[in-house]
């Protein structure tokens, strides 16, 4: 595993697997929409319900991704790991679109079924709080001109916003929220019915193999970045 | 069966799916598009150099930095 922290034993590794990754995720989304649109509407959600199958798989990935970018962040800050910084920078792009659309489709769910579009609840607020860590992330990486300097700074941020996993994960738990606590994979709840499984099972392994194949892609690209960059310099150098 | 009849719920449900599948699809494009582009650009600038980072040791820590160009 730790081997895999070498960039050529990664890039030969995950070379065969990327291509796999993509494989999947383009089929299980093909039959995770299907499923979605096969299964009988709510008994009180009606049809609304299918943007479950979008939103809860979206939410999921936004604070894994993260998960993914403050794990990342700590290897680089702490080791100085180059890996570790690509893998981080990787992240934040997927994990911020992934949370935005987390924020949208619960948006779109909301209206119908409560009533509003938007309401300051601790979990809706949690969410829109990991969104702006990730802009954050990703401004501070983009502002300041020296790479190294830049990945530590965001690495900082990244540590820092690990903070609010928990918080995003435990505030239907801990406050009272208009959000409806986790019911979906909580054994002796009552909320999903056995009927809704198979499509949101499956668009939740799709939206995983998707953030994976994006992430592995992203990484592999940041490798060869920075290394034509290093060429670069040697040549001008050379020159 | 396919049910594609969302009423009365249709301006809610095809918004969500719809902008999930263009977000989903301009991050698969933007992934493929910047893979390419530094894979074709790496290719044309590796022949000039020698070594190259295809043959650097894999066990050498010196070679992972390189690969990662950070070499100082």
């Amino acid at each position: 595993m730790f081997g895999l922290s070498n960039p050529q034993r990664f890039m030969a590794f995950t070379g065969p697997l990327t291509p796999v990754l993509w494989g999947l995720a383009a089929v299980l989304l093909g039959v995770g929409a299907w499923l979605s649109f096969t299964v009988p509407a709510d008994y009180q959600q009606g049809d609304t319900v299918r943007i479950m199958f979008v939103h809860v798989p979206a939410a999921t990935l936004g604070l894994g991704a993260y998960a993914a970018l403050g794990v990342s962040s700590f290897f680089a800050l702490v080791f100085r790991h180059a890996l570790a910084d690509a893998a981080a920078r990787a992240a934040a792009l997927p994990g911020a679109a992934f949370t935005a659309l987390a924020l949208f489709t619960g948006s779109l769910w909301g209206q119908p079924m409560w009533g509003t579009w938007w309401v300051w609840d601790a979990r809706l607020t949690s969410v829109l709080v990991l969104f702006l860590f990730y802009l954050g992330y990703i401004a501070l990486r983009a502002s300041i001109d020296d790479e190294q300097k830049a990945g530590r700074a965001a690495a900082v941020l990244g540590l820092v916003g690990l903070i609010n996993l928990p918080i995003v994960k435990f505030s239907v738990d801990w406050w009272n929220t208009l959000h409806q606590p986790a019911s979906f994979l909580t054994p002796g709840s009552s909320g999903l019915d056995p009927v809704y499984l198979p499509p949101f099972l499956t668009m939740l392994a799709a939206y995983g193999m998707l953030f994976a194949a994006l992430w592995l892609t992203a990484i592999r690209t940041e490798i060869r970045r920075r290394r034509v960059m290093t060429l670069r310099a040697r040549l001008a150098q050379e020159a | 069966m396919l049910d594609l009849d969302m009423t009365p719920y249709a301006a809610f449900v095809w918004p969500a799916w719809g902008v999930s599948a263009l977000v989903l699809t301009v991050l698969t494009v933007r992934a493929v598009v910047a893979s390419r582009k530094w894979k074709r650009e790496l290719a044309r600038l590796e022949p000039e150099q020698t070594p190259s980072s295809e043959g650097a040791d894999a066990n050498c820590p010196q070679a992972a930095r390189s690969a990662l160009g950070q070499e100082k």
